[in-house]
């Protein structure tokens, strides 16, 4: 490849063949480096060591035969051009090989070096130029995006204003407002409104598509979250005269997931079943545990509406599918919902489908991942076959003063976590995945492998990183308390597992009591407490 | 009682316009700049109490007005409420590390703004927020 020499990698066992080849291509007039292997393994590990420029490969090998041999080849390393060459004419196998992205086949017996050395100049300027119509792909996608990102910006900027005025308006700010007059701009605020909707939704559609959306799952109540979904959607059910229910299975386990993500994915199903739903009609939320799929949590929209035709069903995923049946086709909306649903769901490592009835309504359902504490807990809380001898609960929980912002807030609380998990020994603590939902205080559990006295040294190491932290000083008061849990005694027979699991139990429990147990929003104003160290009976 | 005087810097002399009307109804005194660079010199001049700060400003952007408070011993107390059209996402972060309260993006529910203005100014007429 040095000084533009076309360096050959020649992947050949039959040394006659090889000898032939090498021969034909040092013939020709154009400088050639050639490397010969007689083994596919020895091939693919010079690829990787030296790539070539092109390769020449026989297809039986002592390690491979056929249609294998290039898939390997291709797969090691897929911006090299491949050049097969073949004992067999075998047109079907040429052909699915030229499909898959082999540049050429050709027949041993046919070759003479002015041939070959030109298939093999055509084979590298084809691969070159396939590689610059991806790049130019890429960046036309890239473009896309800046431009859909420029263009929502700017569209916020008048938007912005004619919100300002309407709420202007409508506050009596500009004098008094006859009934009428207040109807009229409450369409306008509505419109407003649903154009803001869109542009979220364009942004949060092309973020999507370049892999941009982060989440950041914690354990959650998945109630707590319905709930908050069906609280927040109330007024736009009511207002067109549509039942809102909600039915949730007794025992419902801790899901794992980004609860602001979940409630965009809940909020979406609910608005469209709502707009698809005649008055009068009725949405269904639902959750639920699977036998057959014991990790994961199901959850349902239904609604009462016309239902979906059959080949619409994978297509209403897509990005800017529209009903084209529906009734209100004017306020349609961008198509882009369902869309951001689907990759919100599968970035959780969940799916998302529809079943559909023409008439009988269309329930879309969801799953995500169980919270599983006993799988982290395991390799930190057992040694050599056995639980360690005593396990803490670290907790530490911050409060905000009263005037420090949201989202400052929400921004404090993530470093902190990140500074928390730089606090603990990663082969004996585990910073336990965040539970509930982001509120006015934020409350974080380690359980560490060590007895209360120790812990002490912990918390304090904790705090004093903590309170160091960027932004934390006068936005917060930081509270860190250490309580042993128990652990089942040593005559206990069951397996190490079941054990693990009873720990695991018991620290959830634990750190339910002590969320629930959590002052008031506003009572913990202000002054920083001292750290309490305590330790339970039993 | 003096009313609290809040310094509006954004480039579209509409949306000033709008905000004084707002802000005036919420009992705030409000003084306006159109620039960066007026920005700051608007600041040293009235030392509001509050800046409600865009980010895409001719002469100096948002984040260059930061810098400059920041920088500067008389306004770096002063805290800036950033309402942008930009992307939280990528600038929300970024405008708090900068020294920002807080971050709205455009357009912003009224209440909510209000609500942090007031939390921010706790001892601001008419006494709505908690003395400290």
């Amino acid at each position: 490849m040095n000084n533009g020499d076309t360096h050959v990698l020649l992947i050949e066992d039959n040394p006659g063949d090889a000898d032939l080849v090498r021969l034909r291509l040092v013939e020709g007039d154009s400088a050639v480096s050639v490397s010969c292997v007689n083994r596919l393994e020895d091939g693919l590990a010079s690829m990787t060591k030296q790539p070539p420029s092109v390769v020449l490969l026989d297809l039986n090998l002592p390690d491979s035969h056929g249609a294998d041999t290039f898939r390997k080849v291709l797969e090691k390393a897929p911006g090299i051009p491949v050049v097969i060459l073949s004992g067999q004419d075998d047109e079907v196998l040429a052909m699915k090989a030229l499909h898959q992205g082999v540049q050429d086949y050709l027949v041993k017996g046919d070759i003479t070096s002015h041939h070959l050395e030109r298939v093999m100049r055509y084979a590298i300027e084809r691969q070159a130029l396939i590689r610059s119509l991806e790049m130019s792909r890429k960046q036309q996608l890239e473009f896309k995006n800046q431009f859909l990102s420029h263009v929502s910006h700017e569209l916020r900027t008048p938007l912005t204003c004619i919100h300002q005025f309407v709420t202007i308006l409508l506050d009596g700010l500009a004098g008094e407002v006859n009934t009428e007059q207040r109807y009229h701009l409450g369409t306008v605020l509505n419109s407003v409104n649903q154009l803001r909707a869109m542009i979220h939704d364009l942004l949060e559609a092309t973020r999507a598509e370049s892999g941009k959306i982060r989440i950041e799952p914690r354990c959650i109540n998945i109630a707590d979250l319905i709930q908050q979904a069906i609280s927040m959607m109330a007024f736009t059910a009511k207002e067109k005269r549509v039942g809102l229910e909600v039915g949730l299975d007794t025992r419902i386990p801790f899901v794992y997931a980004d609860p602001d993500r979940v409630l965009q994915v809940l909020i979406n199903l609910i608005d469209n079943g709502i707009k698809f739903t005649p008055p009068d009609g009725s949405v269904m939320v639902k959750a639920c545990m699977v036998e057959a799929d014991p990790n994961m949590i199901y959850l349902s929209v239904s609604d009462t509406g016309r239902g979906i035709e059959p080949e619409a069903k994978t297509l209403i995923f897509e990005r800017l599918y529209q009903d084209p049946n529906s009734i209100d086709n004017s306020r349609a909306g961008l198509g882009l919902g369902l869309f951001i649903a689907k990759e919100l769901v599968e970035l959780h490592g969940g799916r998302i489908w529809v079943a559909s009835e023409i008439g009988n309504g269309s329930t879309f359902s969801f799953t995500l991942p169980l919270y599983s504490l006993p799988k982290l807990l395991f390799p930190l809380i057992t040694h050599e076959g056995q639980l360690r001898d005593a396990v803490v609960l670290l907790t530490i929980e911050l409060t905000p003063v009263s005037s420090t912002p949201r989202g400052n807030w929400k921004e404090i609380c993530r470093q902190s976590l990140e500074t928390l998990r730089r606090c603990v020994y990663l082969d004996k603590d585990l910073v336990l995945p965040v539970m509930g939902i982001v509120g006015t205080s934020e409350t974080f559990f380690v359980a560490a492998s060590t007895d209360v006295e120790r812990a002490t040294i912990m918390m304090n190491r904790i705090r004093g990183q903590l309170e160091a932290g960027a932004g934390f000083k006068g936005a917060g008061a930081l509270k860190i308390s250490a309580t042993a849990v128990t652990l089942p005694s040593g005559e206990d027979a069951r397996p190490l597992e079941d054990r693990v699991h009873a720990v695991a139990d018991r620290i959830t429990e634990m750190a339910m009591k002590a969320l629930a147990s959590k002052p008031s929003p506003g009572a913990a104003n202000g002054d920083v407490s001292a750290a309490t160290n305590k330790a339970e009976a039993n | 009682m003096e009313k609290p005087k809040i310094l509006i810097v954004d480039d579209d002399p509409d949306l000033r316009r709008a905000l004084k009307i707002r802000l005036r109804a919420n009992h705030y005194d409000t003084v306006q700049a159109s620039d960066g660079y007026s920005a700051i010199s608007v600041a040293q001049k009235e030392k509001p109490s509050l800046i409600i700060l865009d980010l895409g400003l001719p002469a100096g952007d948002g984040f260059v007005v930061l810098q400059r408070l920041q920088d500067s011993d008389a306004l770096s107390s002063i805290p800036v409420i950033v309402l942008t059209a930009r992307d939280p996402q990528s600038n929300e972060h970024k405008t708090l590390q900068a020294g920002a309260t807080a971050f709205f993006q455009k357009p912003a529910d009224n209440n909510e703004l209000l609500d942090v203005i007031r939390a921010t100014l706790p001892n601001a007429w008419p006494g709505t927020g908690a003395p400290s």
